[in-house]
């Protein structure tokens, strides 16, 4: 019965979701104004990218440790084309292209040379923070105005910004690829067995490729609408944060961290869930140091949970 | 040695010896390296020089051993540079509330011990993967270490606490020989003791591990525990260098541990690899690292230059292992 498992697995997050915000809007009756709301629904729009992106990669059985950090050089690249032109149209296309080939390069390495992806990500880590560091010096930011940047950052549409809707467009665009074609089946396929996979057919180096095309150009975008929400680029955005979030989202969105499974409707709840967490501190004063504990602590029971589904997993299966 | 490396269950006679011609190329590029920083910098080979050198990555050295057993069991761990801010912060703690020195030894000990339990757990026992779990630990650490120093540092003035660290017998700092000590320590229990042989048999293979009796999944929570506890030890010795307790030390610690175990020749799949080769990578990527501090390289090109170091050394690796296999 994996439909219904299936549901269950959302309707438990999308429960914990409604209480959290039930026991803050307690505490502070400001967390469920509209302000605030909307507020959330633009701060997690680059979370919601790096979580999409990674999404695929996780199910695939892969990780891109390089997301986070990615999106801070892209969102440089973009400064610098911004900078230089005036405009955003080559910016846009210079990211583009830039992202899809770092993701290409990552799922070469991946798929044809058999690296584990955790290394061949942390080193993409290091080398895309170093690259962003020397595009744009030490303490110096580039600042983006113009139409285009208050358009994607601040602009709204029937009370919605247009960035958010944008992640809910490819958010749904990601559910139909991921349960209604091949590609998304033969992820999940890859996810589960490579083995199998090749033995069904499938091109397996082909598709790990395409995830890390897919996490790549996610976090592209991801660059994008970070540096429009902020107005400025630098070098010492934090890109780690960023990572942590989104795969924090898709854990606690019950994405199977050993690949094969996940839904797209759990990830965008647990992006919501993340969206409110991070709200939520901010709002109700908790001091910024504790931040990262309360990160690193719901990652961790995310991943308890992920083993107890897991455990379920392994009974289904005999 | 020759002995205990026979009796180390799933390697192959060539695997050493590959091992071993890997460790003669790493010392030519250690006397390569050093003579290039030599010419480059006439106060390279002064023996003060060699002391700071050896001193800054006494750490370096204490956490890739740490990480050499994780990868040899076929796991990472990227929680340790966060851990050992926590146990550092922990151990200052612990030391300014009662003024004991050993008191804050232990506290620090036990502290990054902590960690690497909670690591252990999830990974041995529950089999989540590590690159995940110590993800979030590395997270979590971090930030409890921030919590615990209110995101600023503490001066600390105990003599005793900051020996290990800080003090030098004329121009040999106390730390060379207690790394050096460390070393034969943990050698003994990789190449000497039953755990060893464990930690090769879980490496190598895991279910067979596990239908041999050995446990593996008990092994896996205690080389967490002790890359933790010389995560530990390693907080206490920065410590005693700067003086001070600080929230962002150790920060990328665990990447610069990664990349100087890989270059040593352990392998990324587990079951293969000595703590020797460590050293030698440790030693390499220290005095490469350090030149690099030294000549102000800017630090966004070194994070650069980190990344594709460890990405050469992994690519190299693999090419020369499938031409091999070919």
């Amino acid at each position: 019965m994996p439909d219904l498992s299936r549901v269950m697995r959302e309707r438990n997050i999308i429960f914990v979701t409604l209480a959290l915000c039930l026991v803050f809007y307690l505490i502070s009756p400001r967390f469920l104004s509209l302000d605030n709301m909307s507020a959330i629904s633009r701060q997690i729009v680059p979370i919601g990218l790096i979580a999409l992106g990674q999404f695929f990669v996780v199910v695939s059985g892969n990780i891109d440790l390089s997301m986070g950090m990615g999106s801070v050089l892209f969102a440089i690249v973009l400064g610098v084309f911004f900078g230089l032109t005036g405009g955003v149209a080559l910016g846009i296309v210079a990211v583009i292209v830039c992202s899809l080939a770092l993701g290409f390069f990552n799922g070469v390495l991946v798929a044809k040379l058999g690296l584990p992806a955790f290394i061949v990500t942390l080193s993409m880590l290091f080398s895309a923070q170093g690259l962003s560091g020397l595009i744009i010096p030490r303490g110096q930011q580039i600042f983006l105005m113009g139409d285009f940047f208050r358009f994607i950052g601040a602009e709204t549409f029937l009370g919605l910004y247009w960035s958010f809707l944008f992640l809910l467009a490819l958010f749904a665009l990601a559910w139909v690829v991921y349960n209604h074609t091949s590609w998304g089946a033969a992820v999940i396929a890859v996810g589960n067995s490579e083995e199998n996979a090749r033995l069904a057919g499938v091109n397996v180096d082909r598709v790990k490729i395409g995830v890390f095309m897919v996490s790549g150009l996610c976090s592209g975008f991801a660059g994008i609408m970070l540096s429009s929400r902020m107005g400025f680029v630098q070098p010492g955005l934090d890109g780690n944060g960023l990572l942590l979030d989104g795969i924090a989202a898709i854990i606690i969105g019950g994405t199977l961290i050993l690949g094969g499974r996940g839904t797209i409707g759990g990830a965008f709840w647990g992006l919501l869930f993340i969206g409110i967490i991070n709200n939520a501190l901010n709002l109700l004063n908790v001091e910024d140091v504790w931040h990262q504990v309360f990160k690193g602590a719901v990652i961790l029971a995310a991943l308890g949970a992920n083993w107890l589904l897991w455990q379920s997993r392994q009974v289904e299966a005999h | 040695m020759t002995m205990s490396t026979a009796a180390a269950p799933a390697r192959p006679r060539r695997a050493m010896d590959s091992l071993t011609q890997r460790y003669l190329v790493l010392v030519g590029l250690i006397v390569i390296a050093s003579v290039g920083f030599g010419i480059a910098n006439e106060n390279f080979y002064s023996l003060a020089n060699i002391g700071i050198l050896l001193r800054s990555i006494a750490v370096l050295f204490l956490v890739s051993m740490g990480m050499t057993f994780i990868m040899l069991t076929g796991g990472i761990d990227l929680s340790v540079g966060s851990n050992v801010a926590f146990a550092g912060g922990v151990g200052v703690i612990a030391l300014t509330a009662t003024d004991s020195a050993a008191l804050g030894f232990v506290a620090a000990i036990l502290a990054g011990m902590a960690i690497g339990a909670i690591n252990g757990v999830f990974i041995g026992r529950l089999r989540l993967s590590a690159f995940m779990v110590t993800l979030a630990t590395f997270a979590l650490a971090r930030g409890l270490a921030l919590v615990i120093y209110d995101a600023d540092s503490i001066n600390v003035s105990n003599a005793a606490f900051l020996w290990l660290g800080g003090q030098s017998w004329g121009s040999l700092p106390v730390v060379i020989p207690f790394v050096a000590l460390v070393f034969v320590a943990l050698s003994v229990l990789l190449y000497r003791a039953p755990f060893g042989r464990d930690v090769y048999a879980a490496g190598s293979n895991f279910n067979t591990a596990f239908v041999l009796g050995r446990m593996p999944q008990r092994t896996l929570v205690w080389v967490y525990v002790l890359s933790g506890a010389l995560a530990g030890l390693s907080a206490i010795i920065t410590v005693g260098r700067v003086s001070s307790g600080q929230p962002w030390t150790g920060l990328y610690l665990e990447f610069d541990a990664i990349t100087a175990v890989i270059l040593g020749g352990t392998s990324l799949f587990g079951g293969r690899g000595r703590l020797l080769g460590t050293i030698l990578g440790v030693l390499l990527y220290g005095i490469i690292i350090n030149g690099l501090v030294l000549t102000g390289t800017n630090p966004y090109l070194q994070s650069l230059i980190k990344g594709l170091i460890l990405l050469g050394v992994v690519l190299l690796d693999t090419l020369v292992q499938r031409r091999k296999a070919q």
